[in-house]
């Protein structure tokens, strides 16, 4: 069974159809790249998985269910990464963390955010400090700590790597290797060709709302064929 | 049930870091705190003032010296009505309508103000009461700290993150409802401390339970019109907007279009127009002074018949008195009909007005306080039939004296001969006719019946808008 599936997905917004008959799944432990230029309808296709947005044909599917038969099982399976990751500039790392978690019902301790935090690499003298003063890629670490915090099976994170340094890069890449070799779906948007090739076992070009093509990662090999998705994506950004 | 109040706290957390917020929660703080004590130390103030002049003017009574009865009859004496112990959060009617009177034979007075030095020393800033900082102020403070409520969480794009945790529109409605709501419920504890202060001081623990209860249903209403107004407004300056509007609609302009057209579609004649209106029935009632009046001659006749004399100087009684008593309660039966007349039209006037409060939750608010501080318009009338009471009851009381302790003869010769006039002086014993007057409002029970219209209307508005946020709450999207 796929942990996520697009079945035929078509989507408007404002009355103008943003995603056009999009179908791909998900296998347990897979990591799936949405690739594709500013609004081609990539953050639309994670809104959709969450119930934000309801396709007027096709469906979604979380862990087999439609999203919308049980929107709340379906945020609950999910963590979620938006775009322009906000948190509270008011609230330290902290309690940025222990409010939303407890919001989602996880509990954590101390010790299990510092290692999150560990994990995204974030400055241990910053976590105390209130968020207004972090820099974009302080909030986008805090953004992916919490995710990962979530414990859920799936993970949907958009443009994650946005605001991030390329050490900062390499160790999110690496990190979402660990979540998908630990079992966890990890589906990414990016417009980064490069960090998409070395992360994803598939990757899906979007372009106006549809897909236009769709690369594996061969098996064997360490990452897709850069060069292959950069003629596909610079052919459609002609 | 843990998410809301994650919510609610989360709320309390960010006013309390936010420096406007916790700004304005100090000044607000500060204002009721001056608003009730200087409201509290005035009424009390003119608590004691009026009880000693009461207790002055009634030994001054009592101590005149031994006089003509009908010579007290015109000396008079003064009445005050003491402001109930709930008047320290609202003086309702207190500063608009007279609290004394003076009372003297064949003639009602108006009310008079008993205090007229106060308003200069406080330089005009008696008027802000305690009730009126509730009632005008503190939505205000709820406007500037609530507004955001939801519609910020938009604004800031943390709506999606919230939502994504797997909060539901309405957790997050019921949430932020109970941060605003809590704030209420603590800013409402002055007001608790001025009732049990009240009670203290012999208010009715009913009525006092009831103005707390009454004001916390009113910042109920507007919580939960905050909270509408921010889950379905666009931004935060379009909530900000919207809700200054209904304030300004409320507070202001809707209590005057209810004022103005109460008082065009009710006119109630002046006090000098119903004294021109009422003269030619007086006069019909004849001179009490002139037991010689064309007017007193069927009374003679049925006296002498009674008695079975021929001349008044036979007669058992005086007849001067006779007279007298007999015009004053004629013409207090002619000024009692026309008072009442009076009073009804200012009630109708006053509960046209109030009908407004279906529109205004301020206009409710404010009616139901001063029912139940026992300082509304009802509670004045109250004061001036009371007071008529009085009057009625201490000129009858001399007029009795004069009519069974003064010999006729004596009555009038008492300009001629030096003896008689001596002997027309009643002993000052006979003041005692006098009763003491303590004015006291309404039973607790009465007062909470007269505001339960308002309490209605303040109740119907908080059932539409949780109704229609019930709604708003379950279509939050971000
Ligand atoms: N809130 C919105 N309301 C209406 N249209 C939107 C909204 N957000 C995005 N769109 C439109 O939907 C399309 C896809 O947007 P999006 O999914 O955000 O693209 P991207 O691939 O850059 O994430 C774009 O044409 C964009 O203009
Ligand atoms: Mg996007």
């Amino acid at each position: 069974m796929p942990v996520l599936n697009a079945k035929a997905l078509t989507v408007e917004r404002s009355g103008q159809q943003v995603l056009k008959d999009v179908s791909f799944s998900m296998q347990q432990g897979q990591v799936h790249a949405l690739l594709g230029g500013n609004g081609a309808g990539k953050s639309t296709t994670l809104l959709t998985f969450l119930g934000f947005l309801t396709p007027v044909s096709g469906s979604a599917h979380v862990q087999g269910r439609a999203v919308s038969e049980n929107v709340s099982a379906a945020r609950q399976a999910i963590a979620y990464l938006p775009e322009a990751a906000t948190l509270y500039g008011h609230l330290n790392a902290y309690e940025n963390l222990r409010y939303f978690l407890s919001l989602a019902k996880t509990d954590t301790d101390r010790r299990a955010l510092d290692a999150a935090l560990d994990r995204v690499a974030l400055q241990a003298e910053a976590r105390e400090m209130r968020m207004q003063t972090y820099s974009k890629g302080m909030r986008q670490k805090v953004a992916i700590a919490m995710a990962i915090l979530r414990e859920t099976p799936i993970l949907l994170l958009d443009e994650p790597t946005a605001g991030l340094d390329p050490a900062a890069i390499d160790d999110f890449n690496r990190l979402v290797r660990d979540l998908a070799e630990a079992g966890r779906t990890v589906l990414l948007v990016t417009h980064d060709v490069y960090g998409a090739c070395h992360v994803a076992d598939r990757i899906h070009l979007l372009h106006k709302g549809e897909l236009v093509g769709s690369f594996d990662r061969p098996s064997g090999m360490d990452r897709i064929d850069t060069e292959a998705v950069h003629a596909a994506f610079a052919a459609h950004a002609a | 049930m843990s998410r809301i109040l994650t919510i609610a706290h989360a709320e309390w957390r960010l006013w309390l870091r936010s420096r406007l917020a916790f700004g304005a929660l100090l000044i607000t703080a500060l204002l009721l705190t001056s608003t009730s004590v200087v409201t509290a130390l005035r009424m009390s103030e003119a608590h004691h003032a009026r009880i000693h002049q009461q207790a002055v003017a009634e030994a001054t009574f009592l101590s005149q010296p031994d006089r003509h009865p009908h010579r007290m009859v015109h000396y008079g004496h003064y009445v005050f009505r003491v402001p109930p112990p709930l008047s320290v959060i609202d003086p309702g009617v207190d500063s608009v309508t007279g609290q004394s009177m003076f009372l003297e034979g064949h003639r009602q007075n108006t009310a008079m103000f008993a205090d007229a030095r106060a308003s200069a020393e406080l330089g005009g800033f008696e008027d802000l009461t305690t009730a009126l900082a509730y009632q005008l102020f503190l939505p205000l403070l709820l406007i500037a700290i609530g507004h955001g409520l939801i519609i910020r969480e938009r604004e800031e794009t943390t709506l999606v993150p919230l939502l994504a945790q797997g909060v539901t529109g309405t957790e997050l409605y019921a949430g932020k409802g109970i941060a605003l709501v809590g704030l209420s419920l603590a800013l409402l504890l002055p007001l608790a401390v001025m009732c049990a202060v009240a009670v203290g001081r012999g208010a009715a623990p009913l009525a006092s339970a009831g103005v707390i209860g009454l004001y916390a249903l009113y910042l109920l209403v507007w919580c939960s019109l905050i909270l509408l107004v921010s889950s379905v407004a666009r931004s935060r300056s379009l909530a900000l907007g919207i809700l200054a509007l209904v304030w300004l609609g409320t507070a202001l302009i809707i209590p005057r279009i209810g004022v103005e057209s109460a008082s065009s579609l009710i006119p109630v004649p002046g006090k000098i127009e119903t004294d021109l209106n009422m003269q030619a029935e007086l006069r019909a009632v004849g001179d009490g002074h002139n037991a010689s009046a064309p007017e007193f001659r069927q009374l003679q006749a049925d006296l002498l018949a009674q008695y079975d004399v021929t001349r008044v100087e036979d007669l058992p009684v005086n007849f001067r008195g006779v007279v007298a008593r007999a015009a004053e309660a004629d013409l207090t039966e002619v000024m009692n009909r026309h008072a009442e007349e009076r009073m009804a039209l200012e009630a109708g006037q006053a509960r046209f007005a109030a009908s407004f409060g279906w529109l205004s939750p301020v206009l409710a608010v404010a009616a139901g306080s001063r029912a139940l501080s026992g300082t509304d318009l009802a509670t004045h009338h109250r004061f001036l039939r009371e007071a008529e009471v009085v009057r009625f009851d201490f000129v009858q009381g001399l007029n009795r004296v004069h009519v069974e302790q003064l010999a006729y003869g004596d009555d009038i010769n008492r300009n001629i001969d030096a003896e008689a006039s001596k002997r027309t002086r009643m002993s000052a014993e006979n003041w005692n006719v006098l009763d003491e007057f303590t004015f006291r409002p309404a039973a607790a029970t009465e007062r909470l019946a007269r505001a339960s219209t308002p309490a209605a209307m303040l109740f119907a508005w908080l059932l539409m808008l949780a109704a229609i946020g019930a709604l708003a709450a379950r279509r939050v999207q971000p």
